[in-house]
């Protein structure tokens, strides 16, 4: 169980990351990932992963609300059922987050969490299967992204001017603290992108200052060397074994 | 020599049953080829009636690798529709509109 939650926080952790540009995240982007995780040398399917955003109007404001949810294949429901839900909602503009919200049911094993960003200060809110709520507020940076948002803000990176071996630094926050996250530029790449077909793609790497992330250049990312820049392929590699998701569709870009 | 065979060649048996059961995809292969091999190499050191038990231990994997191959050419990977699951969505974010709207309204 703690696998599955493991592979898939790392693939929101891993893919973080910041911006330099306008955002070009469209509302009604809809992406698609197989997830297979590596067992005895052989990668095997268990869930798919899909990214959607949309837009979010309240009564002042306008948000893009970023929906990331993981769910095993049906197959693998009799065994182990997961169904995850990761969300967003951003500045449309910035890409800066107002209210993250985590809700995991994994095995039957839940957790929601909430973190509201007010500022320079968060408000969460935490709640595990069986253990009563917590609440907690602490302070984080100005360029504070939470998972979800910075996958976003890794996609506005002008990465065509970086280069091979420039890094830049990111801070997430993610489990109630700070994370910094380190990108780092390894050249371009093509690789299968689903129905967008083989792709020219940046190769990124990914390193944070967590134990969830395991060696050096071992976590990466390939983003479509485009305008869109659309994650094609992401491998990882932490503490219980190494993974991947491959792009299978991507549509509204 | 062949009960060695023979014992590794039905634990190896058993485990392609249960790899075949589960969804583990081609990773069955690996058990169920075992299986295989040694179920051959045990055939081959008996003699008469010694062959009975390596031809069903040949027999059931045979049928294990056929299973394992069906699933995989004829099972799609595709997700579940879970009215729970769509349920808590649509509820999250009636939740979350009002939360930023409480947001909003502390901003100012």
């Amino acid at each position: 169980m703690k696998k599955i939650l493991f592979i898939f926080s790392t693939f929101l952790l891993f893919c973080s990351f910041s911006s330099e540009n306008t955002p070009n995240i469209k509302s009604g982007e809809k992406l698609v990932f197989a997830g297979s995780y590596n067992m005895s040398g052989l990668m095997t399917q268990l869930a798919q992963i899909t990214m959607t955003t949309e837009t979010v109007t309240t009564a002042k404001n306008t948000y893009l609300h970023l929906n990331c949810e993981a769910a095993t294949y049906s197959k693998w429901d009799s065994f182990f059922k997961i169904r995850d839900l990761y969300e967003s909602y951003v500045n449309p503009l910035t890409l800066k987050p107002s209210l993250y919200k985590r809700s995991i049911d994994e095995g039957g094993y839940t957790k929601k969490e909430k973190y509201v960003f007010k500022g320079n200060q968060i408000n969460s809110t935490m709640k595990r299967k069986n253990k009563p709520e917590t609440q907690k507020t602490f302070s984080v940076g100005g360029a504070t992204q939470d998972v979800v948002s910075i996958l976003y803000k890794l996609r506005t990176v002008d990465f065509s001017k970086y280069k091979v071996g420039q890094t830049k630094a990111f801070t997430i926050v993610f489990d109630e603290s700070e994370i910094p996250v380190v990108v780092k530029f390894m050249g371009n790449e093509t690789v299968s992108a689903g129905n967008l077909g083989k792709k020219e793609c940046y190769k990124i790497s990914i390193g944070a200052k967590t134990d969830a992330l395991r060696g050096k250049d071992k976590n990466l990312i390939w983003l479509t060397a485009d305008a869109k820049k659309i994650p094609a392929l992401i491998k990882f590699s932490i503490p219980v074994g190494t993974g991947q998701l491959t792009l299978t569709s991507a549509t509204g870009i | 020599m062949r009960k060695i065979l023979i014992i590794t060649a039905t634990i190896f048996c058993l485990l392609g049953i249960v790899f075949t059961i589960l969804p583990m995809g081609t990773i069955a292969i690996i058990p169920i080829g075992l299986a295989l091999l040694v179920a051959f190499l045990a055939f081959k050191k008996s003699d008469g009636k010694q062959q009975n038990f390596p031809k069903i231990v040949l027999f059931v994997t045979g049928i294990c690798i056929l299973l394992v191959i069906g699933k995989e050419l004829f099972i799609k990977d595709e997700i579940a529709k879970d009215a729970g699951f769509e349920k808590t969505k649509i509820e999250n974010k009636k939740e979350d509109k009002k939360e930023l709207e409480a947001l909003e309204s502390d901003l100012e």
